[in-house]
């Protein structure tokens, strides 16, 4: 495991059971010392894009019981940067569309969604 | 040119170490993932979210580029929106990487860019991002 991957569960704090088709949802706090905003940028730390959406795949991940791979990411939208020790909740919910895994996911910071995601999701290894 | 001197990440989370070729437009970035670095896993696989930001370093060492030949600081941005970004394959610590892309639109503080990670002749990763660029100037940024 990555120490990216392992940073993110150490951020991950308690979850809430899902209702009206939200298959997960968990509350992250991420310090001031989490690894992804070392050098991202120095005297003004932004969680970066890509930890949101590992974030997110690891959350369908546990979820599903599953290893996924990211496949694709349809849309993403970065609404509001979100800081250090910030609760954020990120919320999923999985779907088939025409045979693809999508994982449609929020997140958000005292009630406001700071960023949306359409992200498509695979079982099994991309060939090198 | 060393990215260092061109956008504001640094380690770990710089991911692009040179700018290779600037033209209308258009960039050529240069990466290779240390093992150490934070998206490898035991066996050296690197996570696939690491192409997006390629992309998005990328872009920023390009405009950072321009910036300097313009005498300017190089500006901050921030990446506000991704669409159709296309994994197509894996890549591993140690891998020459090169992102290349192509500006589609700048709009006001806004940039389209399209983007592609390749190692040689294999393209891993494609799509379209859309960052918002800090102009010093005008931002006070």
């Amino acid at each position: 495991m990555s120490a990216l991957r392992k940073g993110i569960e150490a951020s991950a704090m308690e979850a809430i059971a899902g209702t009206g088709g939200i298959t997960g949802a968990r509350r992250y706090r991420f310090g001031p010392g989490f690894i992804g905003f070392s050098g991202h940028f120095p005297g003004n730390p932004v969680l970066p894009a890509i930890v949101q959406i590992r974030a997110v795949v690891s959350l369908a991940e546990e979820e599903g019981g599953k290893t996924l791979r990211l496949a694709a990411v349809r849309s993403a939208k970065f609404l509001a940067p979100i800081r250090p020790d910030e609760d954020v909740w990120i919320r999923v919910r999985r779907r088939v569309d025409s045979g693809r895994d999508i994982c449609d996911a929020t997140l958000s910071v005292a009630g406001k969604t700071v960023a949306a995601f359409q992200l498509e999701l695979a079982e099994g290894e991309t060939p090198r | 040119m060393a990215a260092e001197r061109l956008i504001p990440h640094r380690a770990p989370m710089r991911l692009v170490d040179t700018l290779v070729s600037v033209s209308d437009g258009c960039a050529v970035a240069e990466s290779v993932f240390p093992r150490s670095v934070m998206m490898a896993d035991g066996e050296g696989k690197i996570d696939e979210v690491a192409f997006m930001e390629l992309i998005a370093q990328s872009y920023a060492a390009f405009k950072g580029y321009l910036d300097r030949m313009a005498g300017k600081p190089p500006g901050e941005g921030f990446l506000v929106g991704v669409r159709h970004l296309e994994i197509t394959g894996r890549a591993y610590a140690g891998d020459r990487l090169l992102t290349s892309i192509r500006t589609v639109a700048a709009i006001g503080g806004f940039a389209i860019v399209e983007g592609a990670v390749t190692r040689g002749d294999e393209t891993l990763a494609s799509g379209t991002l859309k960052l918002w660029l800090v102009d010093p100037d005008v931002d006070g940024g």
